[in-house]
C-alpha cells in the first residue's frame, strides 16, 4: 500500500462541463461565442463534441429544439452573457410551450461584478425564469456538477422542457476538485408516472357505456413515446380519433379511426364530433389550448371529458375535467389495454362518422396551391424530416403533408414563432444526418431567420427550403379579411426579395416556380440534391398557370 | 367568483425562490394581499402562506403552477376550518400621560405586549387572527400612530 492518498484532480469549472456534456453523451451543441463564455468554448475545442456556429443566437436555440425532437433526448445550446442570453429567450419560450428537452448553458460575467450594469451583463436569470421548466446560477463551483446533471434529469423526464444554467465566467475558469460522483438532490421534483388506479377504472368504465365516444390526442404521444401502445389501445377500444396541430404522424390519414384535426385551422368534421356528437371525449398528450379547443363553453358540450396528462397543472385549466388521469402516457395507455384485454371491452357497434376532410382553412388569395406543393412533396416516398414556420403555409402543411415518411411535422404549435423552421430543420439533420430535410417557410417567416442557411451551406446539409411566397404576411390579410373588415395595413411587403440570388450568395442553388408543371420536378431535383436549395414558390402567379391551363383544356 | 384564499408553501431554501413563485401571481395580474416566509424546525427548508383574492378556479391553477416549481415541496389550500391563522403587528404610538389608563386597557384587553417606551414613544407588539388585529388598528386610531407594520397571516393545518 501506498502511503499516497489518491487526490481528487483540481480542474476548471469549463473542463468539468465539458467532461459532464460527454458523460451525458452530448454529441452536438450549437452557439454563438462571445466574452463570457469562451472558457467553455477553449475545452469545446480539446473535446471531440461538435459545435455548429450559428449566426444568432436565436438559430442556436430553434437548432437545438429541431434536433431535440427528431433525437428524442436533449439539445443543447451555448450563448454568451447579455445579447447573447436575451437572443435566446424566444427559443427558450418556444421549447416550454412545446415541451422540447433543451438546456441551454449561458456566460455569466464574473460574479464579483454581478449587478453592478458591467458590459454584456443582464439578469439572465430572472428574464428567463418564466420561459424555462428550470434554471440556475452556478455561483459556487461546488454546485456545478449537481447543477449540470439536474438539469438534464429536469429538461428530460416528467415534462420535458428547457432548462438553463447560467455561469459566471470565474466559476468556468476557477480550479476545483469537482466531484463527479455527487448525486443530484431533488426532494421537490417528483414527476407522476404511474396513473392512479382507481381514475383509470373509472375511465374505462366510462367509455365502456359511452355510445359515441372520440380520443382526442395531441404532441404528448411523441414526448412519452407511446404511439405503439396508443394505436393499440385506440384499436382494441375501436374509438375514433381526433387530433390536435401537434399530433401529426401518429396515426394515418387514410386510418379507418381517423377523423381529422380540431381547432381554428382544424377539419368542421372534427370540430363537430368533438363539440356535438360525442358523449365522451377522452384527451389524451395534449393541453386543451385555445387554438384546439376554441370556445370553452361550446367544447365537448354534451360529453364527459376523460383527460390523460404528465402535467397535473394542465387538468381543468382551460376546461373542467370529469375524469383527470395524472400520468405518463406509455405507462397509463399499458395499463388501460391491459385491463381492456382481461375484460375484452370494445364498442359492440363503432359509431360511424362521415368522413369529409372540408377543413376551415382559407382559400383565398391562391392559398390552395400549396396543397399541390405539399401533396408533390407528399409523394416522395423516402424518410425526410420536415419542419414549418408560421403562418397560412403551417396550417396547410398540417393537413396536406400527409406522408407519414415525412412526419410528425417539426412546428411551432404553441408559441407560434416565425424563423423558426429554418434553424429547426437543420438542428433535425444533425439529429440524423441520414435523412434530407425539407423546411417550409413563408415569405415573411423565412425572413426572420434566413441568416442561418450559411449554416446549411458549410455543413453540406441536404436541406430544401421551400417558401409559398406571396409576398405578403398571410395570415395578417387574412384577419383582416376576416375581422377589420378587409383594412389592409403592414401586411404587404413592397420591395420583393430575390430568394434563388440569395441562396447564390451563400453557396447553394435556387429555384423559382411561377408554374404548376414544375413544382414536383423542382422539389424532387432539390430533395435529391446535396446542395443546400431555395425554391421560392410565387403563389399568385402558379394560381394563374392553373387557371390558364385549365382553360386551355376547356377551349 | 373572487374569494380570500390561504396558500401555504413549503420550499427549500434556494436563491430565487420567491421570485419564482411571486411571478405566478403577478404574470395573472394578482395582487398579493399578504406573504410571509420565514424558516421551519427543518434547517434548509422555509415557509410561505400567502394571502390573496380572486378567482378560485385561477387560484388553484397558481397552486398547481407552483407545486411544479422543482424547489417546491409540498402546496396546500387552507380555510379557517381547518387550520389556525395568526397574524402579528409592531406599532409605535405617541402618548403623554393621559393616555397610558387607555393604553394599559388596550395591551389587556388585546394581550399585547410593551417592546419599549422612551421620550413619550411606545412599541408595542399584538398577535392573533386576523380579525382581532383588524380591530386593535381601529381602536388605535385613537392614539397619534407614528409607524406600524403587520406581518401578513401565518397558517398551519390542524390535527395530523
Amino acid at each position: 500500500m501506498s502511503d499516497k492518498v489518491q487526490k481528487i484532480q483540481e480542474i476548471t469549472g469549463a473542463k468539468a462541463l465539458v467532461k459532464l456534456l460527454k458523460t451525458k453523451k452530448v454529441d452536438t451543441i450549437f452557439g454563438y461565442p462571445g466574452g463570457a463564455n469562451l472558457p467553455i468554448y477553449e475545452e469545446l475545442r480539446k473535446s471531440g463534441i461538435n459545435h455548429i456556429l450559428s449566426r444568432h443566437e436565436q438559430g442556436a436555440i430553434h437548432m437545438a429544439d429541431g434536433y431535440a425532437r427528431v433525437k428524442k433526448k436533449p439539445g443543447v445550446c451555448l450563448a454568451t452573457s447579455g445579447p447573447g442570453a436575451t437572443n435566446l429567450v424566444t427559443g427558450l419560450a418556444n421549447a416550454m410551450l412545446d415541451s422540447v428537452p433543451i438546456v441551454a448553458l449561458t456566460g455569466q460575467i464574473p460574479s464579483n461584478m454581478i449587478g453592478t450594469d458591467a458590459f454584456q451583463e443582464v439578469d439572465c436569470i430572472n428574464i428567463t425564469m418564466p420561459v424555462t421548466k428550470h434554471n440556475e446560477l452556478v455561483l459556487h463551483a461546488e454546485d456545478l456538477v449537481p447543477a449540470i446533471k439536474s438539469a438534464f434529469h429536469i429538461a428530460n423526464s416528467g415534462r420535458k422542457g428547457p432548462v438553463l444554467l447560467d455561469f459566471p465566467k470565474d466559476v468556468l475558469n476557477k480550479k476545483f476538485a469537482h466531484n463527479f460522483q455527487s448525486e443530484i438532490n431533488l426532494p421537490g421534483y417528483n414527476p407522476t408516472i404511474k396513473g392512479n388506479v382507481g381514475q383509470i377504472k373509472r375511465a374505462i368504465k366510462t367509455l365502456k357505456k359511452a355510445k359515441q365516444p372520440v380520443v382526442l390526442f395531441g404532441g404528448g404521444i411523441y414526448l412519452s413515446n407511446a404511439i405503439n401502445e396508443f394505436l393499440k389501445f385506440i384499436r382494441l377500444a375501436q374509438i375514433p380519433v381526433v387530433r390536435t396541430l401537434m399530433g401529426t404522424g401518429i396515426i394515418a390519414e387514410d386510418d379507418p379511426l381517423y377523423i381529422g384535426m380540431i381547432g381554428t385551422h382544424g377539419n368542421t368534421i372534427a370540430n363537430r364530433v368533438v363539440n356535438k356528437e360525442a358523449d365522451v371525449v377522452f384527451a389524451i398528450g395534449t393541453r386543451l389550448g385555445d387554438r384546439s379547443i376554441m370556445k370553452t363553453h361550446l367544447f365537448a358540450k354534451n360529453a364527459k371529458i376523460i383527460h390523460l396528462d404528465i402535467d397535473p397543472a394542465e387538468i381543468g385549466k382551460t376546461i373542467p375535467i370529469d375524469i383527470p388521469i395524472v400520468g405518463d402516457i406509455k405507462e397509463v395507455l399499458a395499463d388501460v389495454i391491459q385491463r381492456l384485454e382481461e375484460k375484452n371491452l370494445g364498442l359492440e357497434t363503432p359509431w360511424k362518422i362521415n368522413n369529409n376532410k372540408r377543413t376551415l382553412l382559407s382559400i383565398r388569395d391562391a392559398a390552395p396551391v400549396m396543397q399541390t406543393i405539399f401533396n408533390e412533396l407528399s409523394n416522395i416516398d423516402q424518410n425526410i424530416h420536415v419542419s414549418t414556420d408560421v403562418g397560412r403555409h403551417q396550417m396547410w402543411a398540417n393537413h396536406y403533408c400527409t406522408n407519414p415518411k415525412h412526419l410528425p411535422l417539426i412546428t411551432s404549435g404553441g408559441l407560434g414563432t416565425m424563423g423558426f423552421g429554418l434553424p429547426a430543420a437543420i438542428g433535425a439533420w444533425f439529429a440524423d444526418p441520414d435523412t434530407p430535410v425539407v423546411s417550409l417557410s413563408g415569405d415573411g417567416s423565412f425572413m426572420m431567420n434566413m441568416q442561418e442557411f450559411i449554416v446549411a451551406v458549410e455543413n453540406q446539409i441536404p436541406l430544401t427550403v421551400i417558401i409559398l411566397n406571396d409576398y405578403r404576411l398571410g395570415m395578417i390579410r387574412e384577419l383582416q379579411t376576416s375581422f377589420y373588415n378587409g383594412h389592409y395595413t403592414t401586411h404587404n411587403f413592397s420591395e420583393h426579395v430575390s430568394f434563388t440570388k440569395f441562396a447564390e450568395a451563400m453557396g447553394g442553388k435556387g429555384f423559382d416556380v411561377k408554374s404548376t408543371e414544375k413544382i414536383g420536378s423542382t422539389i424532387r431535383k432539390a430533395v435529391q440534391s446535396r446542395v443546400p436549395t431555395i425554391i421560392d414558390f410565387d403563389l399568385e402567379n402558379i394560381s394563374k398557370s392553373a387557371l390558364l391551363s385549365l382553360n386551355s383544356v376547356a377551349s | 367568483m373572487d374569494q380570500h384564499q390561504t396558500i401555504t408553501l413549503e420550499v427549500e431554501d434556494k436563491p430565487g425562490v420567491l421570485s419564482r413563485i411571486s411571478t405566478l401571481f403577478s404574470r395573472r395580474g394578482y395582487n398579493i394581499e399578504s406573504l410571509t416566509v420565514g424558516h421551519t424546525h427543518i434547517p434548509g427548508i422555509s415557509r410561505f402562506t400567502i394571502v390573496v383574492t380572486g378567482d378560485e378556479a385561477i387560484l388553484e391553477q397558481i397552486r398547481k403552477q407552483s407545486q411544479k416549481l422543482i424547489h417546491v415541496l409540498k402546496t396546500e389550500n387552507l380555510d379557517k376550518s381547518q387550520a389556525v391563522m395568526r397574524e402579528f403587528a409592531i406599532v409605535k404610538l405617541k402618548y403623554s400621560g393621559e393616555h397610558i389608563p387607555k393604553i394599559n386597557e388596550l395591551v389587556d384587553l388585546y394581550g399585547a405586549r410593551m417592546l419599549d417606551s422612551r421620550n413619550e414613544v411606545l412599541i408595542v407588539e399584538f398577535s392573533g387572527t386576523e380579525e382581532k388585529i383588524e380591530m386593535v388598528f381601529n381602536d388605535l386610531k385613537q392614539f397619534k400612530v407614528l409607524e406600524s407594520i403587520r406581518t401578513g397571516k401565518l397558517a398551519m393545518r390542524t390535527g395530523q
